[in-house]
């Protein structure tokens, strides 16, 4: 039998310099490609066990509403202000389990995206980069599945929970590859493809994994390449998240969890969310949806804060319990905030100039407020930052250093906006 | 009287430098309230012109109603419409020579945002309000005073309906029973019923006496769970009771296909009280908007008010379901008020703006803009 | 299966000309491969077994693998031309328009999504063009100088269309796809690390169609291509301090500018432009485009076409990456690529010839089983190739029978293209799944999580895999002797017989699975989800 004609660390195992970033990872280790490597090998040191949770309030929700209530005013609106757990600082009184917990929060007063346009605006929040010709950036899941996320995981490094369907968002990952695209769980569910189909007993299937592997390693005996370990290792990979199936099932957390977290979607959707992060998952988006309120917003925030609030008291109050808060990354986005001006039809309308973004857990000041808006919301008037200020802001906070490059078709892309920094008053 | 909804024409406005949120003629007629989002309560004088703020809510205002004077039958009510003098300085006749008759002592009862009722002196504004409760936990929505002024009732987020003696402010009762939000309330004639409306468009009649819900009414036309959007939308924007007790009137929005961007169609459900049945009037034209104010004339029809871009009044005559007559109205109306004696009736205008039309027939005036 | 034809019969008939005097390509190709590694005879791989060519080249001259029948027959046979033979069959056969359709899309379009020209209607196009063996150099000419006003023809106006004419990236993607060089970056500066890639040659490109637009309107599904009368490329390099604007005529890097015309006043267009009007000039800049990139001037045409169709066969560009012909990017054997870029120019960029040439040679036949520290770009060996996504499903559907179960199902009226039409459904998710991200160049392989479940778990190939009338798994299950089931099953799905051992396992597992046909389709998923079914090798 001739010997393989691939060996490990040679220059062959490089398979291919643009799309098998990651795939080979996990067989062999060595990846060849410049600043990668050394990017990849620092962070994992520094960002060993961080994990990062996104909560996406979906359509805009309204900072006067949350974060910088302006009761009182001619663009305040109806709703008082209430004290918090910080002195200080007051929030919507929409919030009022949140604001017992803002001493584990930091916010953003004075974010200024300039984009007032939904896809576009969750897109520079996302990725931390306003859109740009010729490039598409990763978001914030796929740079955190890829430096933070360690090689041996067995869950997906970057998962995004929402109510729509079930899938693998590829894109999102853009020249990271889409090993560190998304996995979608449409209202919390798995893609189905996770299970196991009806009809295959656990004992069928190990018997045709065995005939699979089998014929594998005859193969591999004469014809191992880096492509055909990464194929062969992938279903091993498939299989322990397979065997971690139970995971995404957030059923097994009990009734007294399901009622603390309310017995709804979003509710649901942050529980598993919850859970996902202390099986070790990475990065976690959940979406809360919808806040795009141009018509009565104040009837609307009432309910969809309604169902924000408590689950997301909750989820501090759990991350805080089981000491996962110091390493735990939490940030409250939408793709912009809404309009000062109230509208004649009760409504806000899209606001990307003045707005909030909450943050709090590991590497975050707790209670830290940082940025102005004047009297009426329609302005910053102090420290005003965009979404490159705060991707700078999130890397930090979890070890990873912001300034370094990825090296897509060998050509340095900096990780986060080289015209942007990090906001040094909300770190520890 | 000739009153007749084709008549109706643009009698006098008031404005405000805020949008307005509601309005009620008090029960002589003379004075229009209005409620703007600036929290304050203006109280606009028909004769005079004048305008006096009431302040002390710190949020909006959307329920108005008057506690009569102790003792006090019809007598007062619409006698100033009445007066000839009153008329003539409505159609900007020549100024009278007379001094303004004195406001007799009255009370008005105000729901806020913040969830507080609190009582005025109508005739002294300047005294801030007499009494202040606070009434539910979040918006309390609306306020209704029964016929004898003994008892006021409250609605609002707390999912409540409470009774409170007109009085001296004491709880009465609490009405439990509806799962959301309550939007509004309304006493039935005698007295001893109550209706309650809520987002859902369950319709409560309970039995004062006994403080029981006695049956649920279905205008659940006005309400609908947004899937695009994962809202409901929904609620009675305006209630009323006809003249004898026979109909209650709801009006909202439906027919929702986007309920954040207000794209719906304007709904009054009037329900007969003595077998519950719904029956949908509607506007003659298409309008994509809310009904936020609805009304029972006591010549034999329904007029109500809304808006959404841009705002309207529709009256039905007779059984009609389809509205017979429309007014344009140059503003969004949040709210509608029928004066007492059924000669005018007002909106309040998101334009901050409340609009006084007669429905007399009178000089051969134009009509406001119509759509 | 169509009778056997004499092989210089079969090469007229598909190649369309006599064979040019002097040693065949083939031959050279050997010498020439050999010659670039010192020992190459002691240490190159032997020549691969039956089995493993005839795969090989199933998959890559026709897209797919053939069915147990045809494996045997061809184990069998005897006949010392028979390789030559399946080489002719193949060229001449379905699968060979199809395959080159589905390779030449995705080097053209990227997997963009569909805007202005249906799939249908381009997929149409491209196959009948590579069946009927279309000069490469015809199909490139009626590609750049589409305009999509003829219904008839507008299909091919697809390469212009569906990137909505936006100059960058057409410029780009016409000198990646053509010219063998992604000068992307050109559009700003000179490529800070290619030295050969000017700014000038991306702007001499963009003056072809600088005054191009899309008419009436670059949002209408029915857009068409149009032209204005004037128009001029100016260009400034970010890095220069001085902001110095350049210009340039159109032109095609080493050839001459295709200057103007002189304008004659008032005779600027034959159509002249107006409100709904088409403008279309006296004299189009954009109808130089197709002449100028495919002259026989411009060696960088014939190269670029070589290098490609060298690199479907054997898996890796003689330039490599396709993309990156420059001086500082050598081929990795100079004389080689320039004597298929001269042949194939000569030989009219007749296509069929240059595969079969390829095919024909003793570098392209080596097993893939080559010695340990074989560096990738010399050919000791055969490459390992992932199947496209589309290889992977054509290969997935007739593996299991599919395609066997359809044919017997349509019996008399089982023609290539309603068989093609039956299969061609099934193509829809493997192109989703295992298919590049939209825009980018295909390169690379990839085993992501959502990949391994479709196959492990999901529904589309688990319902190819269990029996039906005349599928693998069905014949597989009615063979009561475990040896000639486990024959029929690797002749099924890996085209050759199993060993011994194999013959062991296989027979162990059907015992061991339950009744036969729940038995027999697992087993058809063992093979199907295996390494060695997922590569080309």
């Amino acid at each position: 039998m001739n010997p393989a004609s691939y060996a490990c660390g040679s220059p062959a195992h490089a398979v291919s310099r643009r799309a098998f970033l990651g795939s080979a990872l996990g067989a062999a280790g060595v990846l060849g490609a410049g600043g990668f490597a050394s990017a990849a090998a620092n962070a994992r040191l520094a960002g060993a066990g961080k994990r990062v949770l996104v909560v996406f309030l979906h359509g805009g929700a309204s900072q006067l509403e949350t974060w910088d209530p302006k009761p009182g005013t001619d663009t305040g609106g109806p709703f008082r202000a209430i004290p918090t757990s910080v002195p200080g600082t007051y929030v919507g009184e929409l919030l009022p389990e949140t604001a017992k917990r803002m001493h584990r929060l930091a916010l953003v007063r004075g974010v200024n995206t300039a984009d007032d346009d939904h896809a576009r605006g969750a897109t520079i929040m996302l990725t931390g980069r306003r859109p740009e010709a010729g490039i598409e950036y990763p978001h914030l899941g796929a740079v955190a599945a890829r430096l933070l996320g360690s090689e041996s995981a067995e869950l997906p490094g970057h998962i995004a929970i929402h109510a729509g369907g079930s899938g693998f968002g590829k894109q999102d990952a853009a020249f990271l590859g889409p090993r560190y695209g998304s996995v979608a769980l449409g209202n919390g569910k798995p893609p189905p493809e996770l299970l196991r189909p009806a009809g295959l007993t656990e004992d069928a299937d190990r018997r045709r994994e065995d005939l699979r592997k089998k014929l594998n390693a005859r193969f591999a005996r004469s014809r191992r390449t880096a492509a055909t370990e990464a194929y062969a290792e992938s279903y091993d990979q498939a299989e322990r998240v397979f065997r971690r199936a139970g995971v995404f099932d957030v059923g097994q957390e009990g009734p007294k969890a399901a009622e603390r977290y309310g017995r709804h979607d979003f509710g649901r959707h942050l529980l598993l969310a919850r859970r996902l992060l202390e099986a070790g998952v990475t990065y976690v988006k959940v979406s809360h949806t919808n806040y795009d309120t141009h018509h009565e917003n104040f009837d609307f925030h009432i309910e969809q804060l309604g169902e924000f609030d408590r689950p997301f008291a909750a989820l501090l109050d759990d991350l805080a319990d089981r000491g996962m808060l110091e390493s735990t990354l939490v940030v409250v986005m939408s793709e912009f905030g809404r309009t000062p001006r109230i509208n004649h039809l009760y409504g806000r309308d899209h606001w990307s100039k003045a707005w909030s973004v909450a943050l709090g857990g590991c590497g975050i000041a707790p209670g830290a407020v940082v940025g102005k808006t004047n009297a009426t919301g329609t302005g910053v008037t102090d420290r005003e930052v965009n979404a490159g200020h705060l991707f700078h802001t999130y890397l930090r906070a979890v070890g990873l250093n912001p300034k370094k490059n990825f090296y897509p078709n060998d050509r340095p892309v900096a990780v986060a906006d080289p015209a942007a920094d990090a906001i040094g008053e909300i770190l520890v | 009287m000739a009153i007749d909804p084709v008549n109706a024409r643009p009698e006098r406005d008031f404005k405000s430098a805020r949008p307005l949120t509601a309005c009620r003629f008090d029960p002589t007629g003379r004075f229009l309230f209005a409620a703007a989002e600036d929290c304050s309560v203006q109280r606009f004088d028909l004769l005079t012109g004048d305008v006096a703020a009431f302040t002390g809510h710190r949020s909006w205002v959307r329920g108005i109603a008057f506690i009569p004077a102790p003792g006090g039958g019809p007598a007062g009510v619409a006698s100033f419409e009445r007066g000839r003098g009153a008329l003539a300085a409505l159609a900007g006749g020549p100024a009278r020579a007379a001094p303004p008759p004195p406001v007799r002592p009255f009370l008005v009862v105000s729901t806020d945002y913040h969830g507080r009722l609190l009582w005025w002196r109508g005739d002294l504004p300047d005294c801030g309000p007499v009494r202040a409760v606070d009434a539910h936990d979040g918006w309390a929505r609306a306020v209704a005073v029964n016929a004898a002024g003994t008892v006021i009732a409250t609605c609002g987020n707390d999912r409540l309906v409470k009774l409170w003696a007109a009085a001296d402010g004491a709880p009465l009762r609490t009405l439990d029973g509806h799962d959301c939000h309550v939007y509004n309330v309304a006493f039935h004639l005698a007295g001893t019923r109550l209706a309650s409306a809520d987002l859902k468009g369950v319709v409560k009649d309970w039995d004062l006496g006994t403080g029981r819900c006695e049956r649920d009414l279905d205008a659940k036309a006005l309400h609908k769970y947004d899937t695009g959007f994962s809202a409901d939308i929904g609620g009675a924007r305006s209630m009323a009771f006809d003249a004898r007790g026979a109909r209650l009137a709801c009006a909202g929005i439906t027919n929702v296909s986007n309920a954040f961007a207000g794209v719906g169609n304007p709904l009054v459900v009037v329900l007969d009280w003595k077998d519950g049945k719904p029956r949908q009037l509607k506007p003659k034209d298409a309008f994509q908007g809310t009904a936020w104010g609805v009304a029972f004339h006591p010549a034999g029809f329904v007029l109500a008010a809304g808006g959404g871009n841009g705002g309207q009044a529709w009256f039905w005559k007779g059984d009609e379901t389809v509205g017979s007559h429309t007014v344009g109205l140059p503003a969004s109306a949040r709210d509608l008020a029928l004066s007492p004696s059924g000669e005018r009736f007002a909106v309040a205008g998101a334009n901050g703006v409340a609009s006084v039309y007669s429905l007399l027939p009178g000089n051969p005036r134009p009509t406001g803009p119509k759509k | 299966m169509p009778l056997p034809l004499p092989a210089v019969t079969a090469w007229v008939l598909c190649i369309g000309f006599p064979a040019p005097p002097g040693p065949p390509l083939h031959t050279e190709i050997d010498r020439l491969i050999a010659a670039g590694y010192p020992g190459y005879d002691r240490k190159a791989a032997p020549i691969a077994a039956d089995d493993e060519f005839l795969r090989r080249v199933s998959l890559d001259l026709a897209g797919t693998v053939p069915t147990a029948a045809e494996a045997r027959a061809f184990i069998a046979d005897r006949d010392p031309a028979k390789r030559e033979r399946l080489i002719d069959r193949l060229l001449a056969g379905y699968g060979y328009g199809r395959r080159m359709a589905d390779h030449f899309d995705v080097v053209f379009m990227e997997r963009r999504p569909d805007a202005k020209v249906p799939r249908a209607a381009w997929e149409a196009y491209l196959r009948e063009s590579f069946a009927g063996n279309k000069s490469y150099a015809v199909l490139a000419r009626e590609i750049l100088g589409a305009d999509g006003v003829d219904p008839g023809a507008r299909a091919r106006a697809k390469f212009f269309l569906d990137r909505k004419l936006e100059p960058g990236t057409v410029v780009k993607d016409i000198s990646r796809v053509f010219l063998g060089r992604n000068i992307q970056c050109a559009q700003c500066h000179d490529h800070p690390n290619v030295e050969a890639f000017k700014q000038s040659e991306y702007y001499g490109l963009l003056a072809f169609l600088n005054r191009t637009f899309l008419f009436p309107s670059a949002e209408a599904a029915g857009a068409v291509i149009a032209e204005k009368a004037d128009g001029e490329v100016t260009f400034v390099s970010v890095f220069d301090p001085a902001k110095k604007q350049k210009g340039t005529p159109p032109r095609v890097r080493g050839l001459d500018p295709v200057a103007d015309p002189p304008a004659v006043k008032g005779k600027e267009y034959k159509v002249a432009p107006g409100p709904n009007v088409r403008p279309v000039p006296a004299y189009s800049r954009r109808a130089r485009l197709a002449e100028a990139v495919t002259s026989p001037k411009n060696p960088a045409f014939a190269r670029t076409a070589a290098n490609r169709l060298w690199a479907l066969m054997t898996g890796r560009g003689l330039v490599h990456p396709l993309d990156m012909d420059h001086p500082d990017n050598p081929p990795s054997h100079p004389e080689l690529l320039a004597l298929l870029a001269d042949r194939f120019a000569a030989a009219n960029y007749n296509v069929k010839w240059l595969l079969r040439e390829i095919a024909l040679s003793k570098t392209y036949q080596r097993s893939s089983e080559g010695p340990a520290d074989a560096p990738e770009d010399r050919y000791l060996a055969a490459a390992v190739k992932p199947l496209s996504p589309e290889q992977f499903a054509y290969a997935m559907l007739q593996a299991t029978g599919f395609a066997d179960a359809e044919r017997r199902a349509l019996g008399a009226a089982a023609s290539d293209a309603a068989l093609a039409a039956k299969l061609a459904p099934h193509v829809g998710p493997f192109r989703a799944r295992f298919g590049s991200r939209g825009g980018e160049p295909e390169d690379g392989f990839t085993a992501t999580l959502d990949q391994t479940l479709f196959v492990k778990h999901g529904g589309a190939v688990r319902g190819l895999c269990t029996p039906r009338p005349g599928n693998t798994a069905d014949r597989v299950a009615k063979l009561t002797d475990p040896a000639a089931a486990a024959d029929e099953l690797f002749l099924s799905v890996l085209t050759r017989y199993p060993t011994a051992g194999e013959r062991a396992d296989v027979a162990e597992f059907l015992k061991a699975s339950g009744p036969p046909p729940a038995a027999a389709a697992e087993a058809v998923w063992a093979l199907v989800a295996a390494a060695e079914f997922r590569f080309n090798h």
